[in-house]
Formats: C-alpha cells, sequence, structure tokens
C-alpha cells in the first residue's frame, strides 16, 4: 500500500526523534539531512474518560436529570482557529490570513541576518548590508562616494552619510530623523532607549539585544509618527495588544540560540528575501 | 418513558420561567463537569407519577418533615384499608431530601416500608414502590443505603408481569447501582444481571419497560468499576443480543429506548479493547446502520428532538470497535461507504450546535480511513473532500482531526495525492501552516510533504502560492520538530525554486 519513498519516512522518522538536536544546528548544511516526516495513519481509541468525551457525557447526564435541551441556536462554543506568526519571539496572533500576510510583509520580510534589524523593503535591506555589513564597503568608502541615495531613481552617491542626509533633506525633503537612516554615531543613546522598550517584532534573546545596533526596527518610538512610515507600528501595537491574552499560548522560552551570523535556507546573507516568490 | 420526560420539561417550563430552567441547568451543567473530571459522575432519574403531568410538579414541602413523623405514625397503626393513602401521601412529602433524611432515622422506618412494599395489597406494594424511588433518588448516599435491605424483593418483582410496577423497580435499583461500591457488590451477588436479561427478554415489546431495563444496566455499566465484574458478566449473558436488536430505526420503538442501550453499549465497549463478543454479534453492523439512517435523516432536515442523545453513543461505539475490525472485514461489517456519507452530513448539521459531537464524528471518520484505501478512495469518489476542507477553519479538535482524515487519505497512493492537489488542498494547507496550533502547523508539512513527493506539480503550485516565504518563516518557529520539517522540504525538494 505505501509508496516506497513513503516507506523511507516512516522509518528514518523513528530515527530522527529519538535524537536530540534540537539544540544544536550543525554551521553547514548536511549533504543528506535526515528525514524528519513521520506521520502515520493512526486508530485511535478513546476510552470511557477520555477528555474529547465530557460534552456528550454532561449532555447524557443533563437528560437523565430532566435538564436537556436540544440546542436550535449556535452555541459560542464553536470556535475559528487563529493564525499565529511564526517567528520565534513574535507572539502576535491574527483573526484574518490578511492580517497575518501584512504583519509579516512588514515585519519579516527584509531582515538583516547579521543585526536582525527589519527594513521595509528589499532596496532599503540591501543598502543596510552593503554600509553596515560588509568590508568591502567601509574600505571602498575611504577612496570613492559609496553612500547612495536612498530615493529609487535618484542615482545620487555620496561620501559620507552624513552628506547623504543632508541631500536627502535639502532635495527629496526627508525629515531629519528618518528612521531607516540612521547614523552610526547615534548608537549610544538609541541603544538605551531600545532596551527600556518591548520589541515585538523581532525578540530573539540574548545574542540579538548586544548585536542589534542603530538599525532600528519599526515597532520602536511607537509615539513617533513619520509621514514616510507605513501605518504598520500602529497596528502592530493593537496586535500586540490582542497578543497579550495569548501569550500564554506561545511559549516565550526560545531553547534554541540562532548565531546572528547564520541564516537558513540560503546561502547568502540576506533573510526573508522572497524575492522570487512574490505573493500577489 | 421518554415521551413523559419531554412532558415533565413542559410541566417545567410552566412553573418557573424559561430562565429559571436555564439557569439551574448552568448551574448542574458545571457541577457534572467537575463531577466528571473527578472521576464522580453519578446521575439519578426520577419516575414521575402519572398525575403529575396535569398537576404542578412543585411541592409545598414546608412541613416535609413533621408529615413524616405523623405519616410514619399513621401507617403504624392504621388499619390495612387506609394505609394504602398514607403510603401516597408519604410518597409525596419523600420528594423532599430533608424529609428522606428524617425517614431513615426513624426507627424500623424502612423496615415497614419493606414489608407493605412485599405484602399482599398491590396497591400498597405499588405505593410503598413509589416511596422506595423516592429515596433511591436522594441527594444523599446513606438515604439509598438504607433502601439495600429492599434490594432482593426489587429483583425478584422485575420477573413480574405489571409492567407499571417493573418499571418503578427498575428505576429505583437504576438509582441505588451508582451509589457506592458496596451497593453495586451486593447487587451482582443477588443476581441484578441475570434478572436484568430475563426481564429484557420477557419485555421486549414493551418500549417503557426496555428503557428502564436499559437505563439501569447503563448505570451499572457506568461506575469506574464496572469493567472488573458487571461487564464480563454482562458479555456472558444474553444482553448484548437483546441491546443490539433494539437499536432498529423503527420509528414506533421510540426515542428513549434506543438511547438507553446504545450507551449501555457505548459503555461495554469504551471500557475494554476485547470486542471479540460484540463484533460476533454484528455490533458494528447495527450501530454503523442506524448511523446511516440517522445521517439520512437529518440530511433531509428531519432532526429530531434529542437525536444527538442517540447519535452520541452510536459514533463512539462504531469509533472504539473500528481498530478491533480488520481492514478487509471493514467493508461487510460498516456496510458499504454510506456510513461515510452520513457521517459527514452529520458533522455539518451538528458543526454549530454541537461541536463537540462534530468533533466526535471526525474522530470516526479518522478511524475509517486510518488503514483502508478503499475507504480513503471512497472519500475522494463521493466528494466528501470538498466537505471537509471548511471544517479545516475550526479549532478545539475539529480541525486536527479533519486534517488527520486528509492526511490519512494523502498517506495512501500517490494518486490520492494527486487527486487531493486537485481538489485544492494546498490553498488550505497554505492557511493551516499559519495556525497558531503547533499541532495544526507539524500536521500541515507532513500532509505538504506527502504531496510534494507524490507530484511536481504540487511543488510548482505551492511556490506559487507563496510558499516558500512561508516555510522560511517556519525555520524560525521556536519548535523543533516545525523546523526541521520546513528546512527539509526547503533544502531536499524545493531547491530548485529559490
Amino acid at each position: 500500500m505505501l509508496q516506497p519513498d513513503l516507506n523511507l519516512l516512516v522509518t528514518a522518522g523513528e530515527d530522527v526523534l529519538t535524537r536530540s538536536s534540537d539544540e544544536r544546528r550543525p554551521t553547514e548544511a548536511p549533504e543528506k539531512q535526515e528525514n524528519p516526516f513521520d506521520f502515520t495513519p493512526q486508530l485511535l481509541r478513546l476510552h470511557k474518560d477520555h477528555e474529547l468525551f465530557e460534552d456528550g457525557d454532561i449532555q447524557r447526564h443533563l437528560s437523565i436529570q430532566d435538564l436537556f435541551i436540544s440546542e436550535t441556536e449556535d452555541t459560542s462554543a464553536l470556535s475559528v482557529s487563529e493564525f499565529g506568526c511564526h517567528i520565534s519571539g513574535c507572539s502576535a496572533v491574527f483573526s484574518t490570513l490578511d492580517d497575518y500576510e501584512h504583519h509579516y510583509n512588514s515585519l519579516h520580510r527584509h531582515v538583516c541576518c547579521s543585526c536582525r534589524c527589519s527594513l521595509p523593503t528589499a532596496r532599503l535591506l540591501d543598502i543596510h548590508i552593503q554600509e553596515w555589513h560588509d568590508s568591502l564597503f567601509t574600505v571602498l568608502a575611504q577612496r570613492q562616494d559609496m553612500y547612495q541615495c536612498l530615493v529609487e531613481g535618484c542615482g545620487q552617491q555620496f561620501r559620507t552619510s552624513k552628506q547623504r542626509k543632508d541631500h536627502l533633506i535639502m532635495s527629496h525633503k526627508y525629515p531629519p530623523d528618518f528612521r531607516f537612516d540612521k547614523n552610526k554615531k547615534g548608537r549610544g543613546t538609541k541603544e538605551a532607549k531600545r532596551q527600556q522598550q518591548k520589541n515585538t517584532a523581532m525578540e530573539v534573546v540574548g545574542v540579538v539585544q548586544e548585536s542589534q545596533g542603530v538599525c532600528e526596527s519599526i515597532s520602536d518610538d511607537p509615539e513617533e509618527e513619520q509621514s514616510m512610515e507605513t501605518h504598520v507600528s500602529s497596528e502592530e501595537g493593537a496586535a500586540a495588544q490582542s497578543s497579550e491574552t495569548h501569550t500564554a499560548q506561545i511559549k516565550p522560552q526560545y531553547s534554541h540560540r540562532v548565531p546572528p551570523t547564520v541564516c537558513f535556507g540560503h546561502g547568502s546573507v540576506r533573510g526573508f528575501r522572497g524575492g522570487r516568490s512574490r505573493r500577489k | 418513558m421518554w415521551k413523559l420526560r419531554k412532558l415533565n420539561r413542559k410541566a417545567a417550563q410552566q412553573i418557573g420561567s424559561m430562565e429559571e430552567f436555564r439557569l439551574k441547568r448552568r448551574e448542574k451543567e458545571k457541577a457534572l463537569r467537575q463531577a466528571r473530571r473527578d472521576k464522580q459522575l453519578v446521575s439519578k432519574r426520577l419516575l414521575l407519577n402519572e398525575d403529575e403531568e396535569q398537576l404542578e410538579v412543585s411541592m409545598e414541602t414546608t412541613s416535609g418533615e413533621q408529615d413524616v413523623v405523623g405519616l410514619f405514625h399513621k401507617l403504624r397503626h392504621t388499619n390495612p384499608e387506609k394505609k394504602e393513602v398514607h403510603l401516597r401521601a408519604l410518597s409525596n412529602v419523600l420528594r423532599d431530601p430533608s424529609a428522606q433524611l428524617t425517614f431513615i432515622k426513624l426507627e424500623n422506618s424502612v423496615h415497614l416500608l419493606v414489608g407493605l412494599f412485599t405484602g399482599s395489597d398491590a396497591q400498597c406494594r405499588l405505593q410503598a414502590a413509589r416511596c422506595l424511588h423516592e429515596l433511591s433518588h436522594s441527594p444523599h448516599t446513606n438515604v439509598a443505603a438504607a433502601c439495600l435491605p429492599a434490594t432482593p424483593y426489587l429483583l425478584t418483582y422485575l420477573s413480574g408481569q405489571s409492567t407499571k410496577f417493573t418499571e418503578l423497580c427498575l428505576y429505583t435499583l437504576g438509582n441505588l447501582c451508582p451509589d457506592s461500591e458496596g451497593v453495586k457488590e451486593k447487587l451482582l451477588a443477588q443476581g441484578i444481571i441475570p434478572a436484568l436479561a430475563s426481564c429484557f427478554e420477557n419485555q421486549k415489546h414493551n418500549l417503557a419497560v426496555v428503557e428502564a431495563v436499559g437505563f439501569t444496566l447503563s448505570q451499572l455499566l457506568q461506575t469506574s468499576t464496572a469493567a472488573e465484574k458487571a461487564i464480563p458478566m454482562v458479555l456472558a449473558s444474553s444482553l448484548p443480543s437483546q441491546l443490539l436488536s433494539v437499536l432498529t430505526p423503527d420509528p414506533e420503538f421510540g426515542l428513549g429506548a434506543v438511547i438507553e442501550c446504545a450507551w449501555c453499549l457505548h459503555y461495554l465497549i469504551c471500557s475494554s479493547e476485547d470486542h471479540r463478543v460484540l463484533l460476533a454479534h454484528g455490533a458494528l453492523r447495527h450501530c454503523s446502520s442506524l448511523l446511516v439512517t440517522l445521517g439520512g435523516a437529518v440530511a433531509c432536515g428531519n432532526k429530531e428532538e434529542g437525536m444527538e442523545l442517540l447519535i452520541w453513543p452510536l459514533l463512539r461505539c462504531v469509533g472504539n470497535l473500528l481498530p478491533s475490525c480488520p481492514v478487509e472485514d471493514l467493508r461487510s461489517q460498516v456496510g458499504d461507504f454510506d456510513l461515510l456519507v452520513a457521517l459527514c452530513e452529520l458533522v455539518h448539521a451538528y458543526l454549530h450546535i454541537q461541536p463537540a459531537l462534530a468533533r466526535e464524528t471526525a474522530w470516526v471518520l479518522n478511524n475509517l480511513t486510518a488503514h483502508s484505501s478503499e475507504f480513503c478512495s471512497a472519500v475522494l469518489t463521493f466528494n466528501l473532500v470538498q466537505r471537509l476542507v471548511p471544517l479545516l477553519h475550526f479549532s478545539q479538535g475539529i480541525n486536527t482531526m479533519v486534517l488527520r482524515i486528509l492526511a490519512n487519505i494523502a498517506h495512501k497512493k500517490k494518486e490520492f495525492c494527486v487527486q487531493l492537489l486537485e481538489l485544492g488542498l494546498l490553498s488550505a494547507l497554505c492557511a493551516t501552516l499559519k495556525m497558531t496550533e503547533p499541532e495544526m502547523v507539524t500536521l500541515s508539512l507532513d500532509v505538504l510533504f506527502m504531496m510534494i513527493v507524490s507530484s511536481p506539480q504540487a511543488a510548482e503550485q505551492f511556490v506559487r502560492l507563496g510558499g516558500l516565504s512561508l516555510l522560511e518563516a517556519i525555520q524560525y518557529n521556536s519548535e523543533g520538530q516545525m523546523r526541521r520539517r520546513a528546512t527539509y522540504l526547503l533544502e531536499q525538494h524545493l531547491l530548485t525554486y529559490q
């Protein structure tokens, strides 16, 4: 009845489960990973006191005591499943798929693997990685104009980030505190500010707090409303509120340590690009 | 009697308001749930007089205790012709729990009652039986225990011919059964099981008596220690085939009797894993065919009030019998694929009004499809997948059970996976992969894997639906088994799409 490859997955699965490789991931992806899939159809026997039988037993006993009523209206007992963000540490919960998509695309899509900060577009992510995590850039920047203008299509380049910032303010009428162009010099104060605030977008433990430098994620400073900013932060705040009640479900203990230099799935440093599989 | 109980409910509605009734019901429900958690789930049934249907049921019990003493005194000292009147009055007074307590503390009170119960005056017997019945219904366990001297006589009378009287005796016994181990031991020793079996045999055309036998037996079988003694005795008797013979869809027979017998069968089945006796008697066939009838009725909109009380135990019987039935006999035992269709009807009919029943129905579907290629194929052929997929939205175990059913199907053959693909399962999975329940996500990944290895179109479609970024996100989930699955899929099967 089983296809040969499915047979394989049945037997291989048992091996994987007995290992406790939860805590450590290999630093390079192995050539042939063990098959973790272990679904097998199961006949389920339920004994008399099983919790699945509770409601039926109660109705039976109410009937013995002459208190049974056949329900004709919708009871409130039926509930709909909710959707939850997968990213460990993000406890956002949604009642619609659209909300989920919006959350994910806004906050987790363009994330720098190195410092875990989240940027709203692929281009800004590219620029960020180049300027912050590329040593070659640092070298070249000493002799050439490497800092690109953030406005798409402008094309101008500048020797320092300050010059670029001035250009953004003068030519493109950007505000002086544009969130996605943070100075490296501003590190000290910003970091202190962040420690106080709850970061609901990316909260991977320990490693992140130190390495997260100047690059801010969107949910910081919720009181600052920028004209350039999407309205994600207020929504995120609302989602965070609604997720308060759900934190019990999502365990905030992450036993896995994800080294910041490792990105899963791709060879590149970029995370969550999803560029080739853009949703409609 | 079933009918009687429905009328009682109307009477209950007349006394207090509907609101009072609902309030009382809510409180009782809470108490019952707690009792079940404590494994102390016990209920007693009160058989009301015929004349109570017309009159108001509420009794004035202001001077209940005094009446008890007074009546008892009168009973002892009046001449035989008057005793019946006093007994009748006493049975009314004994509705009140505090009067019950007072009564049993009076010296020789139960002895006197038993004497009248076994005396030569038939009317006195009946009224004395009423008194004993009221006592058996007491919430105080020592009251019921005080009735023990009557049990050998109660059992003897089960072979009698007076059906009204027999009914009363049965309900009294049924109320006494679950009270304590001592009571049960005694009843078993005194031969309650053979007595019930022969009563059933003799009175099988009287649906009120059959209902009463069923009730009493269910009380005996429901207790936690029933598996040790009572159940083997019952299985060895003629009761199993008697119970099954009642499971006929004959509308004349009356819902009440069928309900009681079905619950008896459920307790018999779920308390053990050896079902050879019951399977040999055709238990699976009987239960399945009745479920098919009920499913058909529901599909036509004929939902009789209280039908869920019958559907529930039948589902459980089938669900727990299926693991004991060899796969090759499944079709002959269950009777073709009508059951599949009926179960799908039931899921949808009760989804909103009794979600727990819908969940149990899904459980039975899981057991039907777990190891049988034929039944999995039938689910596809009868277009039931389209009826199941919408159920993936509902939580509290309904979605996980339905996903298991779909996984059962996918697991059997590549061709089934291809069919599931054509039915749009992948886009449903893209939703279930985002749900908060970890079991849903893991199961979804399992199904996704099965579909991807079965056809290249699956991978293509999944990527088109935006699946890659979804899997990437899952790689950051805090659950290891999700991460591993997502990574495996991305690295081993979806590499060419990245």
